[in-house]
């Protein structure tokens, strides 16, 4: 099973409407920002500032895109009911709950949301090689790039970051609550 | 497409989950959300029941019914749960250690009796809320602080177990496979008895690199992907010996005519029961006549 199969499982490109498209859209946006609000809230809870505040400003920005996404669909097809559903989709740009530890560095973090900006590109490349309805193919044709442009600004964060953000993994050592 | 009536994040409780980021159980939760959601029964009419361990918290971050009881009683109480109200959808949630270490001696039991309990093992080989000691899955060798110069014991085999036992629903699943295992733990919760999952949960404080989520995505097989009959028990049972070497997800038995579950059974011996009422004074006739 491909990586596609695996984030979408049931959902044919090939037959998708627009309206689909902008639903699937808005809810990768949705799970994204949900997942990055739990990371954050894991890494408050450990100890873990920089990662945290890095996580809960992805949450802004992924919050930020699911409106933009949200007004288009709204612009197209008005109050129509939706019929893609959140249970459809796993991970798309959602990081993986194993991307975290309870000791990462911000630059860890940031290199975290690369990787799914990365996942996510990846996900429009593959596809687009099988939609069909032209309308949709620009839809996710913007789509990737966006991915491209989100992986340059997260490029640019990491730059200015200090080498070595690395503190002692006995800092922030947090083992779980005995019962 | 009719959007269904409960959706994962109504499961899901307002409780933050204590666990070390990365820990395998998060992605473990998600699917049960799912599960639950693709299954559409209503959070009140759920329980979750489980013992102790990182794993066993999952009762508090669901917003079914749950109880969080004694570490290796999950079994005994979720039998209990399940008898005093037939109509629930029972879930058995716990650790390697909670039940097959300080609760290995209820598992036969509760495999024999097939009440309709869906059992989910978060097998991560290593006692992890008591900070990383052996458990019964650990490797032989698995040097940990309870075996500072490595384990001399063999692991037990928890899919073998269960299926020496006779349970009519065998799986494995990992994690590092979303939709797989959210799939699994929808079909273990509609077998109509006795089911278990043994998922791959990867400690990320205490557990060994290969036992992380990485090396499963490497490593994992598909049971079906090697054209494995799930009917078929002696096949299960020739896979199910590779536990600890292989990692194969998928269905290794489902019994393909299954038993009455023990709660039907009751329910006809009291409806047997009722039709030959004693006198109270005569109830234990029935036993002195034996
Ligand atoms: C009667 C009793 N004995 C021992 C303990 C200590 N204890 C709590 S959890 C646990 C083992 C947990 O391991 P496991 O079930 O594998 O769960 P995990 O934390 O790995 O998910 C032990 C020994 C206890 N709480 N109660
Ligand atoms: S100790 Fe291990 S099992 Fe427990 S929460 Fe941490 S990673 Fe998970
Ligand atoms: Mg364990």
């Amino acid at each position: 099973m491909t990586n596609r199969q695996q984030q979408t499982p049931g959902i044919d490109f090939a037959v998708l409407t627009l309206k689909d498209a902008l639903d699937l859209a808005v809810l990768i946006e949705e799970e994204a920002r949900d997942r990055y609000e739990e990371l954050a809230a894991q890494l408050v809870l450990h100890r873990t500032p920089g990662a945290a505040a890095f996580f809960a400003k992805m949450v802004r920005i992924e919050e930020l895109h699911r409106k933009q996404l949200l007004e288009e669909r709204a612009k197209a097809f008005g109050e129509q009911p939706v019929a893609v559903r959140r249970e459809m989709i796993f991970d798309v740009e959602a990081p993986d709950y194993d991307e975290v530890r309870s000791d990462m560095t911000t630059r860890e973090a940031l290199e975290t949301a690369l990787r799914s900006e990365e996942k996510a590109h990846r996900f429009f490349v593959s596809v687009l090689s099988h939609v069909q309805n032209p309308e949709v193919r620009k839809l996710f044709e913007e789509l990737r790039d966006e991915e491209v442009e989100h992986q340059d600004l997260v490029k640019k964060e990491l730059a200015k970051l200090p080498d070595d953000d690395r503190f002692a993994r006995v800092d922030v050592g947090d083992g779980p609550a005995p019962q | 497409m009719n959007a269904p009536v409960f959706q994962a994040k109504d499961y899901k409780s307002e409780l933050k989950p204590i666990w070390c980021p990365g820990c395998g159980d998060f992605g473990v939760l998600q699917g049960l959300y799912r599960a639950l959601s693709s299954i559409g029964r209503p959070p009140h009419e759920v329980a979750f029941i489980s013992g102790i361990g990182c794993s066993s918290r999952i009762p508090g971050y669901t917003t079914a019914y749950g109880f969080n009881t004694v570490h290796g009683r999950s079994l005994p109480i979720a039998q209990g749960v399940k008898l005093a109200n037939p109509e629930l959808l029972v879930v058995v949630a716990g650790g390697d250690g909670d039940g097959f270490s300080i609760g290995g001696g209820h598992v036969p039991h509760a495999v024999r009796r097939n009440m309709d309990l869906t059992y989910l093992v978060m097998d991560n080989q290593v006692y992890g809320l008591t900070k990383g000691q052996l458990s019964p899955t650990s490797p032989r060798g698995l040097e940990t602080v309870t075996s500072p110069f490595g384990s001399l014991e063999e692991p037990i085999n928890p899919l073998l177990y269960m299926l020496a036992y006779g349970a009519g629903f065998v799986a494995q699943a990992t994690p590092a496979d979303m939709p797989g295992m959210t799939a699994l733990i929808e079909e273990a919760i509609r077998y109509p008895g006795f089911a278990f999952v043994n998922i791959q949960s990867p400690c990320v404080t205490f557990g060994e690199d290969d036992q992380q989520l990485k090396a499963h995505k490497a490593k994992q097989k598909s049971l079906a992907s090697l054209g494995h009959d799930p009917s078929n028990q002696l096949a299960a049972l020739d896979l199910a010996r590779a536990y600890g070497t292989e990692l194969y997800t998928g269905v290794f038995y489902r019994n393909p005519s299954p038993p009455p579950t023990y709660e039907s059974l009751v329910k006809l011996r009291q409806t047997e029961q009722a039709k030959k009422a004693r006198p109270r004074n005569q109830i234990l006739d029935a036993y002195l006549q034996k």
